[in-house]
């Protein structure tokens, strides 16, 4: 069990807790064993209060999914109403177009260490 | 923060001398009506001293509480006389009398829903006022009444009593100057109307008397003036104004928010959705709230089209709804993405955009505008006594703001809600073609949000054969990786 109560406090974003190093390799292994999947990374926006965390941050995703389905996915996955905000920012800026394959947005938007990262977050509130 | 001293209450009276102007403006004693004052209320002595007393409490409370809300009594707005100013789809260049007179018209004929308090207790809490939490639901209901405007009205509707512009001033900047060039602060808020106090820039003595010139030549249009008031009416703060504070409220429960909570952009969509498909004051009119950043148009065509299966036998029903589209969004991570601030405004210009709801971090606004590198807002922070609407004319000026203000776009959050509007069928294709176009904009490469033939359906997991719900993407063993047994469970891939 202890494996897993780490994740939830895990908080270092995962770039920070691997070397360039040692993500370039991940990345090399996984693509040679797995050429037509991509791997992405998700993680929570750091200040995000309202969304579940993942109990996983690494994703092996097939190129022709779309970004439709692939946030459906991640919505099931924290069991997240339809009503609910939930965005995916690449790179933590930009959201990616809902009609995009994941291939597309992979060679637009890979790491130099080729993982491709996405940050989840819901709104913000307003209340002053 | 918890405590405060004698010095500082007499600090925000001194400061806030102009605002109890205005508020006396806006007591009963001048005439005006019945404004702020509850005709019922019993507990009114008929000595006039407690009255007094109570008025005096309320006036600072009102300034005390403006304070701590954040309206910003002192500043004057700049604008620029050689850039255009757009306000929900159309440009105004302050160089002339004319157009400024446009712009007075088009600003302060927005409804304008702040704060109120002293409004009959929200259900399940002792709240009487919204003072401090409410902001997003006012902007949202700023947001709704702008849809039901353009809805309701004839297209160039502009309230004949619109005030004069306050807090304003009219300069020729430089692309580069700052964006307060005054920096003096002058409190002129609040002069009563028609008489121009001194302080007032020569910009707006000009457009006061130009104005006034004109004013003769409105003819007033009594159809418009009752849907006015009955618009206004809608958003009462009684609990059966079908999109009054209390309504929403009520309806905001479902999505587990209560009276006193903040509320966010994307969740106030959803609450107006909900509050025009349940009242009965609407018939012609759906609302649509985008998800995922995507507005399935035949989704959209669900909605509005009563044509073929659903018509209804009244022939006087129309075949097709009208619709408020909402796109909650999110324009990046912890601030906003400059790349998109192209596209905010070119949303910004069209006709069919009724308006942003979003804010500074925090700080609940709602975007009519912009000029230069400024959003022009109309902002709810400023706590105002109720006004009772279930009475015959009851004073329509506290709905109407004329102190235009701005913000510089990199300041805006992230977290926002757009929306538009479309009369009927034709209406939405050239909403489709001219928000694309608008979308396409972006310096980023991919648009804020897409409008997408077919329905959502279509689109979800279905059309994946590996996986028809989400749980079922399994974890890859790490034997198979040959990786290391000893590696903690989050680090395996997730296999899709």
């Amino acid at each position: 069990m202890p494996p897993f109560d780490k994740t939830q406090v895990q908080s270092k974003p995962f770039k920070l807790r691997k070397s360039f190093a040692t993500r370039k390799q991940e990345v090399a292994a996984i693509r040679s064993k797995f050429p037509n999947k991509i791997p992405v990374i998700i993680e929570r926006y750091e200040r995000e209060k309202y969304l579940p965390p993942l109990d996983k941050t690494k994703f092996l995703v097939p190129h022709e999914l779309t970004m439709t389905q692939f946030v459906t996915i991640i919505r099931n996955r924290m069991a997240l109403l339809p009503t609910q905000a939930f965005y995916l920012l690449i790179s933590n800026s930009g959201l990616a177009s809902m009609s995009l394959t994941m291939a597309q947005v992979y060679k637009d938007h890979q790491d130099e260490d080729g993982f491709l990262y996405m940050t989840y977050a819901s709104q913000e509130m307003f209340g002053h | 923060m918890n405590s405060v001293s004698p010095s500082a209450v007499q600090y925000v009276g001194g400061v806030m001398q102009d605002e109890l102007v205005e508020s006396r403006r806006q007591q009963p004693l001048d005439g005006q009506g019945s404004f702020g004052l509850r005709p019922a209320e019993p507990a009114r002595e008929a000595n006039g001293e407690p009255d007094e007393l109570d008025k005096l409490k309320s006036k600072l409370m009102t300034a005390w509480n403006n304070v701590k809300y954040g309206w910003t009594v002192k500043s004057k707005t700049s604008f620029n006389k050689i850039s255009p100013v757009t306000v929900l789809g159309n440009s105004y260049l302050l160089n002339s009398e004319d157009e400024v007179e446009r712009f007075r018209l088009a600003f302060v004929s927005r409804i304008w829903l702040t704060y109120r308090r002293e409004f009959p207790q929200l259900d399940g809490s002792t709240l009487t006022t919204d003072c401090g939490w409410g902001c997003m639901l006012r902007s949202g209901q700023m947001l709704l009444v702008q849809g039901l405007l353009v809805h309701l009205m004839p297209r160039d509707w502009a309230w004949p009593d619109a005030q004069q512009l306050t807090d304003v001033d009219f300069e020729v900047f430089r692309p580069r100057s700052p964006v307060r060039a005054g920096g003096v602060p002058i409190p002129s808020f609040g002069s009563p109307r028609g008489s121009n106090t001194p302080e007032k820039s020569l910009a707006s003595d000009q457009v006061a008397r130009c104005s006034q010139k004109k004013r003769p030549e409105y003819i007033r249009d009594s159809q418009a003036e009752t849907i006015h008031y009955k618009l206004v009416s809608w958003f009462g703060d009684q609990p059966p104004a079908p999109f009054g504070l209390h309504q929403l409220v009520e309806i905001g429960k479902s999505s587990g928010k209560k009276a006193g909570d903040w509320y966010g952009p994307s969740i106030v969509a959803h609450i107006l959705r909900k509050a025009v498909a349940k009242t009965s004051v609407l018939h012609n009119l759906a609302v649509y709230v985008a998800q995922d950043c995507t507005v399935y148009k035949e989704d959209v065509v669900h909605l509005c089209d009563l044509s073929p299966s659903q018509t209804p036998p009244e022939p006087s029903r129309q075949a097709w709804k009208s619709v408020i589209i909402l796109v909650p969004v999110r324009l990046g991570g912890e601030v906003l993405n400059p790349s998109y601030i192209e596209c905010v405004k070119n949303i910004l210009k069209l006709d069919c955009c009724i308006g942003i709801i979003g804010g500074k971090p925090k700080h609940s606004l709602y975007f009519v505008g912009f000029q230069d590198e400024q959003l022009l807002y109309l902002d709810p922070h400023y706590c105002q006594p109720l006004v009772d609407v279930s009475q015959v004319n009851f004073s329509l000026e506290s709905f109407h703001c004329s102190s235009p203000k701005k913000m510089p776009f990199n300041r805006m959050d992230p977290s926002c809600t757009v929306g538009f509007y479309a009369k009927n069928k034709k209406d939405f294709e050239s909403l489709c073609s001219a928000v694309s176009e608008a979308l396409s904009s972006s310096k980023e490469k991919y648009p804020i949000f897409t409008f997408v033939e077919g329905k959502s359906q279509d689109f979800g997991l279905e059309g994946h054969s590996s996986n028809n719900s989400g749980p079922a993407a399994h974890i890859l063993p790490p034997g198979q990786l040959g990786m290391s047994n000893n590696r903690r469970n989050s680090d395996e891939f997730v296999f899709l």
